[in-house]
């Protein structure tokens, strides 16, 4: 964050930051005292809450987009190329490809891990790494 | 579709049974099922209902072929139609198919299309006893080889079913596949993703990837197009019923043994392939035990791909009821967010299918 941001200037807690601090009193002092029949709907709620905190703060990794212009040719941010590479995919492109483990693979296997890591970081230890 | 969550149970006045509707229902269901009398009490509401609302009740007949108390669940349509979904007195016809042949879906015992008895269409079946909720089928420490194979006979019967054959009466309703069933799968998945196929590399290599390598059609059979771990029922180890028909239709039977081993489906059970209860051997086994025909395991694999890119984007539909602002739910925006997990199991699958892990 910096001074110029006018919306939460220098030293107010920010977007994430508000979030991070509800979440952590949700879950010590709100969840322990829900009854039952709102346990559900309150671990839903904490769920939310740690996706927005994760969201708000993740950083894009530099080398998916460089992944994603050797793929594509082209120039541009991720959701650009992301759609370029869509179109070069459903027009047959990559026909050629789609049963081996090659560049595009291993690229959507690290758009997949970027948004994991956002919408839900456990899923990614559900499995051994990846060589 | 989404897990509905442990809310089993909870009382409540049931909405759809009220003072008005009471005596409608009543005096319906005596006509319908011969009886002198029949009376509807202890109404509470089901979970696990994401798309469809069960009630449960127990209902006191006098005179006619149901004579007795009967513990049963009342199956309402919901108030929004979900794609894909058959209606309730279609429901009802397959559910009477899959008892006819012999599987343990829970007895239908009436329907009704009049959206004007209950203000929405609903049928009654039995009630079965047991937990369906996937996190509780998978607890159990041992794999459950003997579970997983009846779940396998069971689904090795319901694909007796032919259209046009022998217990297929009464079920013309349900389309039959126009370029087979893989490639119409494709194509709806395609149609359900929406704008999200041009955004989002991962969907749009899945769907190509069904399209470019659909088998041909082979077999068409009664398929539930839903039968996986928390869509049955268990008490103490043991199969009571089989639930959520509103899937079904004629399609490649081993789309149903691709969905039921799909990982989204093994609550966390990863190692057990079979629904988080056992290894595939088992499942597969009791399913060449009654089905007549063996599992075809190429085939078995790409009906798998198929079910990740079908829960895919029936997840992105879920999350569109949310956003849209229609069906503002909590649960339904975060089924949403479930798509990347969904794309991880989708190209964890397509590394197996081409060895290509590493």
């Amino acid at each position: 964050m910096t001074g110029e941001d006018l919306a939460t200037p220098l030293d107010t807690p920010d977007a994430a930051g508000l979030i991070a601090i509800a979440l952590k009193t949700f879950r010590e002092t709100v969840l322990p005292a829900v009854p039952a029949e709102q346990r559900f709907a309150a671990l839903m709620i904490a769920n939310a809450l740690s996706i927005a905190e994760r969201e708000l703060t993740v950083r894009e990794d530099p080398a998916l987009a460089d992944a994603l212009r050797r793929l594509t040719g082209a120039e541009g941010d991720v959701p650009n190329l992301s759609r370029r590479l869509c179109t070069a995919i459903t027009e047959g492109a990559f026909d050629g490809r789609l049963g081996s483990a090659d560049e595009l693979r291993d690229t959507l296997w690290a758009l997949t891990w970027a948004r994991l890591a956002v919408s839900n970081p456990k899923h990614l230890n559900s499995v051994p790494p990846r060589g | 579709m989404s897990a509905g969550g442990p809310i089993n149970g909870t009382p409540s006045d049931g909405g759809l049974i009220n003072e008005d509707t009471r005596p409608r229902l009543e005096s319906w269901l005596a006509d319908r099922l011969g009886a002198i009398r029949a009376a509807v009490s202890e109404v509470s509401r089901l979970g696990g209902g994401a798309i469809s609302e069960n009630l449960a009740l127990t209902l006191a007949v006098e005179g006619g072929p149901l004579d007795g108390r009967h513990a049963v669940v009342l199956r309402a349509a919901p108030p929004m139609e979900v794609s894909a979904s058959l209606g309730k007195p279609q429901e009802f016809a397959v559910l009477r198919a899959a008892f006819a042949a012999g599987v343990a879906a829970p007895e239908p015992l009436a329907a009704c299309a009049d959206a004007g008895l209950l203000g929405r269409p609903f049928y009654l079946m039995r009630r079965a006893e047991g937990v369906a909720a996937g996190f509780r089928v998978v607890k159990s420490d041992a794999p459950q080889p003997e579970l997983a194979r009846e779940l396998g006979r069971q689904l090795g019967r319901l694909h007796t079913v032919r259209p046009g054959g022998p217990g297929a009466e009464g079920l013309d309703f349900l389309p039959l596949p126009r370029n087979g069933p893989a490639l119409d799968a494709a194509r709806q998945y395609r149609d359900w993703a929406g704008a999200l196929a041009d955004e989002d590399p991962v969907l749009a290599y899945g769907l190509r990837w069904l399209e470019v390598k659909a088998p041909p059609p082979g077999e068409t059979v009664l398929c539930h197009r839903d039968y996986r771990t928390g869509n049955y029922m268990v008490r103490d180890g043991r199969l009571t019923a089989i639930l959520d028909w509103e899937f079904a239709g004629w399609s490649d039977p081993m789309e149903d043994l691709g969905w039921f081993c799909a990982r989204s489906w093994r609550f966390g059970r990863f190692e057990r392939e079979a629904g988080g209860i056992a290894g595939r051997a088992d499942f597969y086994a009791g399913y060449e035990e009654t089905s007549g025909r063996r599992v075809d395991e190429p085939r078995v694999a790409y009906w798998e791909a198929s079910a990740y890119l079908r829960w895919a984007t029936i997840a992105i539909q879920q999350g569109r009821r949310h956003t849209s602002g229609r069906e503002p739910s909590l649960e339904l925006a975060l089924t949403g967010r479930m798509l990347p997990e969904i794309e991880h199991d989708l190209l964890l699958h397509l590394d197996a299918i081409d060895g290509g892990a590493a």
